[in-house]
């Protein structure tokens, strides 16, 4: 006896599924099933724990609790990620739409200018910001400001942090323009029309229209870039590898260190797994800030 | 038919991706060459001079052993190079042979299982009788057998600006003791206003904070040694905070450049700008700092390097002194190499005269073998000449399993000190704690 049609397409749609969730199963939950379980072991990549793991409960996580370069890179973390994701990328990102959704002159030229960054790959983009900012008195940076009369300085060294912020706000404001691009074409032009008519000042309707109208972009964005910049890596190995003293440490550099620098598995693991916890939390957050099912 | 030959023909190609699939994955190299066959044996190395060092030793162990050898590049700082070979080595994937980056990484590696015990072939090997004592010491583990051979050696001691000292009146003779060196890095800080003594420190500078920079005053302090028999380590003595005391004055007393060690890559600026520059007058360093980091076709060459540069023994804590003598191009091979009766065939090649007078003359180690002495290409190279004559002189550590995590320890110990956040004593705790929670409380003593 053959299926019913309906049954049949309802296989077929299943099916369909199937290839993506072979990848998914395969390079995403078994991987992390798989850090989860050896964030409980001893695990490491030399010495004796490589060749004979051994389960340790939750010793790994009793440390981590106690180790103050954890929690040196939980708050180097929030403070990149609110400084460059939250206030660099989005202010400026939403100024830039803002800018080149009016009629200006050479409007192509400042698109482009504001895309390229996000063409360059993240070490490249860490090598060219290393050749502007390292060098002292000899750096591009130095130079320039030096014709105001600001004395030159190791920039990465002096304000490592306010440096990294800065790099990763420049690469990311391309994403940020983007998305509130879209989200500012979705606003009816009539609703503008309506303020003007009515006499509403462009702060009011700033404030009080494309804002308010912008929420679900914002908050997408948020979650987006949040998550993304938590998980950066490349762009500050290559700039500062987390120095100087852990100053640009934050938990992706952090769980490198502890892997594969001091080659602990399991307690990188263990970090990675609480890291996990926190990326899961901050986007359920979001979703729930955005009253949206996903 | 039709669709019977093509069914064939899809199978046939399955059957062969799959062959060349599960060729690649397994890792068994064999090519055909006129019939017969051939093994591949990868050697894993990094950094361009040592990789121009190898390329000129491989036609002739290619035809030597009839076999071909194929370099795999690896990524050039020390710890890059040895986390990716770590990495592969727990995965099961690494080339069949490589060398450690420093002795005490050596013991963690045996407990590992990554290294294929040699010592029947070394000990069988015509190269043996010619290797100096302390090589074969250094050679040789705990338990007797070898599973890394120390086929280089660096001697490392302190190396000064002896033109700037001597056109400051400031003495360049050999310090008495600990007190006596950090006298002379002050006299040097108060009379040119320069750096007097660096020692390489911090998480950045990797193994080398501990190899070549701690582990050279070690011999001299209180706690000559770190290692016991009964593979416990001396962590708790008095040895050891002294030892982090000097660097603590150092820092505090702003002897030695802080900023550039907290950064990436803490050598470049001390050891390529600064000594050259004669900002920085006196570094511990290796027999390779007069050839490849300040030698005349260095990129950051001083003058007539050998005669306006000069060496001091490392004083002991209250007199004698010590040079300390550590493995170079520390040669093992993959206990899960396909072809590993092989590997170790070209790892004794690795280790013959012409090969380490190769990579003697682009990086500045001695071989470690008397024979060097007499080969042609080895006499030119005037600055390591000496050297080798004295190399038996040297003192060096002994290694036991954890000596890794030693390592790590005091490169975090360090790096506080560095950021000035502790003291000596609490440097020692760091030291210890982290030794502690990696090893176990019965390991550290």
């Amino acid at each position: 006896m053959s299926m019913p049609y309906e049954t049949r397409v309802a296989w077929q749609n299943r099916m369909l599924l199937v290839p993506a969730l072979v990848l998914l199963v395969g390079f995403i939950l078994i991987p992390a099933g798989a850090a989860i379980y050896i964030s409980f072991t001893n695990d490491a990549l030399s010495g004796f724990a490589a060749a004979h793991p051994q389960f340790v409960g939750l010793k790994n996580y009793v440390r981590l609790f106690s180790d103050d370069g954890f929690w040196n890179s939980l708050v180097v973390t929030f403070f990149f990620v609110f400084g460059s994701s939250i206030v660099g990328q989005f202010v400026l990102g939403l100024a830039s739409a803002l800018a080149l959704s009016r009629p200006i002159a050479f409007k192509p030229v400042f698109n482009a200018a504001i895309l390229l960054p996000n063409a360059a790959p993240e070490v490249v983009a860490g090598f060219i910001w290393i050749s502007m900012l390292a060098g002292g008195r000899y750096s591009t940076v130095s130079r320039i400001v030096g014709l105001f009369g600001i004395p030159p300085q190791n920039w990465l060294q002096s304000v490592p942090l306010l440096m990294i912020i800065v790099v990763n706000t420049w690469r990311g404001i391309a994403f940020a323009m983007i998305l509130m691009t879209s989200g500012l074409s979705a606003v009816p032009a009539e609703v503008y029309e309506a303020a003007c008519m009515d006499g509403a000042t462009p702060r009011q309707v700033f404030w009080r229209i494309t804002l308010p109208l912008l929420r679900p972009t914002i908050l997408l964005y948020m979650l987006v870039s949040t998550a993304g910049t938590i998980a950066i890596f490349g762009l500050i190995y290559t700039l500062t590898r987390g120095g100087p003293g852990g100053a640009t440490e934050i938990i992706g550099i952090y769980i490198y260190n502890q892997s594969f620098t001091a080659y602990q598995l399991g307690y990188g693991s263990a970090v990675a797994v609480i890291m996990l916890g926190v990326s899961v939390a901050i986007g359920a957050i979001y979703v729930r800030i955005l009253k949206v099912q996903v | 038919m039709k669709a019977t030959m093509l069914r064939a023909v899809i199978a046939l190609a399955i059957i062969a991706v799959a062959v060349i699939i599960s060729r690649a994955v397994v890792g068994s190299r064999v090519v055909a060459i006129s019939g017969a066959s051939v093994a591949t044996i990868r050697i894993a190395e990094h950094r361009q001079p040592r990789i121009d060092a190898l390329n000129k030793s491989i036609p002739t162990i290619e035809k030597q052993l009839g076999v071909i050898i194929e370099v795999v590049e690896y990524p050039a700082p020390e710890k890059d190079y040895l986390s990716k070979l770590l990495t592969e080595l727990g995965a099961g994937n690494a080339p069949d042979l490589f060398t450690a980056t420093f002795d005490p990484d050596v013991p963690d590696m045996v407990s590992a299982g990554y290294l294929a015990p040699i010592t029947a072939e070394v000990k069988a090997w015509d190269g043996y009788d010619q290797l100096f004592d302390v090589a074969k010491k250094l050679s040789t583990s705990a338990d007797g057998q070898i599973y890394a051979l120390d086929s280089m050696l660096a001697v490392e001691q302190i190396y000064f600006r002896r033109d700037l000292l001597d056109k400051a009146g400031i003495s360049t003779a050999q310090p008495t003791s600990w007190k006596d060196l950090l006298d002379r890095a002050r006299e040097i800080k108060a009379k040119t206003g320069k750096y007097g003594l660096l020692l390489p420190a911090g998480i950045g500078w990797g193994g080398g904070a501990f190899s070549e920079g701690f582990a050279l005053f070690v011999p001299g302090s209180k706690t000559p040694q770190l290692a016991n028999d009964d593979g416990t380590l001396n962590l708790n003595g008095q040895g050891v905070r002294e030892i982090f005391g000097l660097y603590k004055s150092l820092i505090d007393e702003d002897l030695m450049p802080i900023e550039p060690l907290l950064g990436p890559e803490p050598w470049a600026i001390p050891k390529y700008t600064m000594f050259p520059a004669g900002d920085l007058m006196a570094t511990t360093c290796g027999t390779w700092c007069y050839i490849y980091d300040w030698g005349k076709d260095s990129k950051n060459p001083v003058p007539n390097v050998t005669k306006n540069v000069g060496t001091w023994a490392v004083p002991g804590r209250d007199g004698g002194s010590s040079v300390t003598v550590s493995g170079e191009n520390i040669w093992a091979a993959n206990a899960k190499s396909a072809h590993l009766d092989l590997a170790k065939k070209v790892l004794l090649a690795l280790s013959s005269v012409q090969a380490t007078v190769a990579y003697a003359q682009l990086l500045g180690n001695v071989p470690a073998r008397k024979d060097a002495a007499d080969n042609k290409d080895f006499q030119t190279l005037t600055e390591l000449v000496p050297v080798l004559k004295n190399v038996e002189n040297g003192t060096f550590l002994k290694t036991a399993p954890g000596f890794s995590v030693v390592s790590e320890g005091v490169a975090r110990a360090t790096d506080a000190l560095l950021r000035k956040q502790t003291d000596a004593a609490g440097a020692q705790a760091i030291l210890v704690k982290y030794a502690k929670d990696l090893l176990g409380n019965n390991v550290v003593k």
